[in-house]
This record gives C-alpha cells, structure tokens and sequence, in this order.
C-alpha cells in the first residue's frame, strides 16, 4: 500500500472517530464565534472592522487550534490504540501526515466560521474575495494543523500536558501568524494581488516548512 | 523460525526493567513469560517486539538483526496488550477493516468476518468498541491480532477480561497457531493457563532470568516459589 493511501486511511478513521465525538469540534467553533462576538461587543463602536478583521480571525484561529490540539491523540491513548498503530507497518510520516490531515478539517471549518463571524458582526460589507481569504487561511490552516499534531503528541507524553502547549505553540507560529494576517489584512482592505502575493507565497513556505520538520520530529519522537 | 535475544538491558531512569537476558524461541512453540509484578516481562515483550529500543543487547529473527523501525519486521508482528487498542467510536468492523488496510490485507472485508469468527464473536461487527464489555473487546483484539497472520504473536495478559469460555478459545487458537513458521510468545500472571499451553517457560524476577526451561521439567509450585524466594533456583 502506498503512503498516500496510508494517509487517507488515517485521516479517515480519525475524521470518522471525530465526527461521531463530535466535542472537539463543537468546542472549538463555539470558541471562535463567541471569541468574535466579544471582540465586536468590546471593539466594534472603537474602530473599523476592516482594519482590525485579519488580526483579529488569526488570532481566534490560532488559539481555537491550539484549544483543540491538546486533544488530537485523545483518541488514540483512550485504550491504548496508538501502541498498535505504531506497530503497524506504516511508516511515520504516512502516520503523522494522516492525522495533520484529520486535523487540519476542524481547523479550516474555525477559520471559515471565524471569517463568517466577524464580517457579521463587524458589518463588514466587503470583506474582500473569498477565493483570496481561502488561499491565504488554507495554508495557515495546514501549518496550525501540522503544528497542533506534533505539539499534542509532545504535550500527551510531558508531565506538563496542555499547559505545555501554549508555550511550544506560540513560539513556532509566530511567522505562520504574522504573514497570515499581514496578507489577510490587504485581502480584507481590498488590495491589488501584487500586495497580496509575497506574504501568501511566504505563509505557503511557512505552512510547507512546518509539515515537513514536523513529520521529521513526529518520526524522532515516536521510534523508540 | 528462530527468535533470540542476546544480553538485553532496558532501564527506565536508574531503574533495570530488563537485565542481561538471553533468551532463543524456536517455530513450532510457545514461549511463556511468568513473573511477578515489575519483574520486566512487559519490557522485555516489548523489547522482542521491536516497540522498545533496549539500552545494549541486540534480538535476533532468523538470525538477522531486529529493528523495530523496519516495516517489513512490523508486518510479521502480532500483538495482543492487557490494554485492547481498539478505537471505541468505531465499530468492531471499523476497527478491524482499518488495521487490515494498515496491514496491507487482501480482502479485508472477509479476513474481518472470519477473524471474528474465529475468536467466536461473529455478532459483534457493528457493535461500537465502547459499547463491548472488557472480554469482548479482549476478544475483538486478538482477531485484529490475527488478521494479517503474523508470523510470531505477542500476547501480554491475554486472559485478563475473558471469562472461561473466551480463554478457552483463545487457548485453542494459541495451540492451533504452532508451526515451524510461526512462534507465539505469552507474558502472563496465569501460572495454571500459561503453563498449560507453554513449550518452554521463563521466569524473570527484578528483570533477570531465573529460570529458562522445557515445559516439561517445570512445576507449578516450584515456579511459584521463584516469584518470591530469591534462594531458589536461580
């Protein structure tokens, strides 16, 4: 079997497992879309929407992921799955890459609700093209996805736990965050694709960079 | 098919889990592991099956060298844990269909349905795993254990959870298993059980081997009294 079909394996079964939970995912919109209520409730007669919406949908994504990375593994460690996971024949980066994959939907699915969210209440009435806000959350949602998956499995095997994620997380996404809002700041003021293009092919980079040092430390990690 | 283990040390901290052991499994046996709480059996299982790296020692297959991290050794492993590792939002079916895609079986879809019914659960293959009380699960385990029919089968505590008819089933098959190709390797507290279906029998104590030997030159009592006397047979 090839590591592709590896990885549709795995991120199917996590998807499935997920779905029927269905608690990380529920918990993390409720946070995103409560997230942006307060901010319109504490911000919206303050400032215009326009100039604060991209700072304000990476920051609700960023810690609406990191919520929900610490339950990643959740479903493995429950009655010991990951042992026999481990002991398959799949290679760990089909393994690791599976579940960023798995991951990565309930991280998309914040970032399209948190966009929604705040063009709603913000009453941002030209948010700008939805097509470019996807091709710059879709990167940023790959490497908070990549990153949340590594970090929830260091964070599962440290005395620390979650607490520990916060502190591995921010570090490590700030370029992912930076360039993620810079780009989805122009998108949102309605400027030309020139502007837009650098910091996107740059969090294109970031995103790619994440997934592969990850699949590396997922692989460290994990052969023991 | 041989498999061998020479001069393994496996620490956790200052702690020696597993100490010096040599131990050789020949195909054609069951190799049982006794030993009382924390004496290293589940280390040492572990070790043989390439989950764990020791700390010096090397296991051998056939005489070449095991490394865990090699797929093609991870594929001829089989492994039945006192923790069932099943995902329990997913159906029985679902579990094994997708250990049997990860394993590369050819027509999963049967190997599911016959591995069920060979370990007399063919009911349960839309049951949720969280809904199966502790001896099914234990039982859904060992038919994914056997889906890709793996040359040498790891069993830690397999009886735990199964009540008499499960392990007697579970006997039936670990017997049904011996063959030349094949080795069967069992940790287990069940002294009366263990040796019932035991080839060769090894007794650890605080990681060390105190006792390696045929089946038939072992007595229940005696080994009994390995677990507690260090004066004993060592």
């Amino acid at each position: 079997m090839t590591s592709l079909r590896w990885i549709g394996v795995i991120a199917w079964k996590d998807l499935r497992a997920e779905f029927r939970s269905g608690g990380r995912i529920a918990a993390m919109i409720s946070f995103s879309v409560l997230a942006c209520f307060l901010f319109s409730f504490s911000l919206g007669s303050l400032v215009a929407g326009r100039d604060v919406a991209a700072g304000l949908l990476w920051l609700t994504v960023l810690l609406a992921s990191i919520s929900g990375a610490g339950r990643t593994f959740d479903t493995e460690e429950e009655d010991g799955a990951f042992r026999h996971l481990l002991l398959s024949p799949v290679s760990r980066h089909a393994i690791f890459l599976g579940k960023a994959a798995a991951n990565l939907v309930p991280v998309a699915l914040v970032a399209a609700f948190t966009l929604f969210a705040l063009t709603l209440f913000f009453r941002i009435a030209a948010p700008g093209s939805v097509a470019l806000h996807a091709a710059i959350l879709l990167p940023g949602a790959i490497g908070l996805a990549a990153a949340g998956t590594l970090f929830g499995l260091i964070s599962r095997h440290s005395s620390l736990g979650d607490s520990l994620l916060p502190a591995l997380t921010f570090p490590a996404l700030v370029p992912l965050v930076f360039f993620g809002a810079t780009a989805s700041s122009r998108v949102f003021l309605d400027r030309p694709w020139a502007e837009i293009s650098g910091p996107a092919r740059l969090l294109w980079g970031i995103a790619i960079g994440v997934v592969a040092v990850g699949a590396l430390l997922f692989r460290y990690l994990t052969d023991d | 098919m041989t498999l061998s283990a020479r001069d393994l040390v496996c620490s956790y901290g200052p702690t020696r889990a597993v100490d010096g052991v040599d131990l050789e499994v020949t195909g054609d046996s069951i190799l049982a592991v006794f030993g009382p709480n924390g004496a290293g059996k589940t280390t040492l299982l572990k070790a043989l099956s390439g989950e764990r790296r020791p700390d010096s020692g090397r296991v051998f297959a056939d005489g070449k060298a095991v490394k865990g991290s090699d797929p093609e050794w991870r594929s001829r492993v089989g492994l039945v844990s006192h923790r069932t590792g099943l995902y329990t939002k997913l159906t029985v079916t679902e579990n094994l269909l997708f250990f049997a895609a990860l394993h590369g079986v050819t027509g999963a879809a049967t190997a599911a349905e016959e591995a069920l019914a060979t370990v007399g659960a063919p009911e349960l293959g839309r049951t949720r795993a969280e809904a199966l009380s502790r001896g099914q699960r234990q039982r859904v385990a060992l038919a994914r254990a056997l889906l890709h029919d793996p040359d040498i089968l790891f069993l830690d505590e397999p009886f735990s959870g199964l009540d008499p008819s499960g392990a007697a089933v579970l006997e039936i098959i670990l017997r049904a298993r011996r063959s030349p190709e094949r080795i069967v390797v069992l940790v287990t507290h069940d002294l009366r059980r263990g040796l019932r279906l035991a080839d060769r029998v090894v007794v650890l104590r605080r990681g060390r081997k105190v006792l390696d030997d045929d089946r038939a030159e072992c007595d229940a009592e005696a080994l009994l009294g390995l677990f507690t006397d260090p004066g004993s047979r060592a």
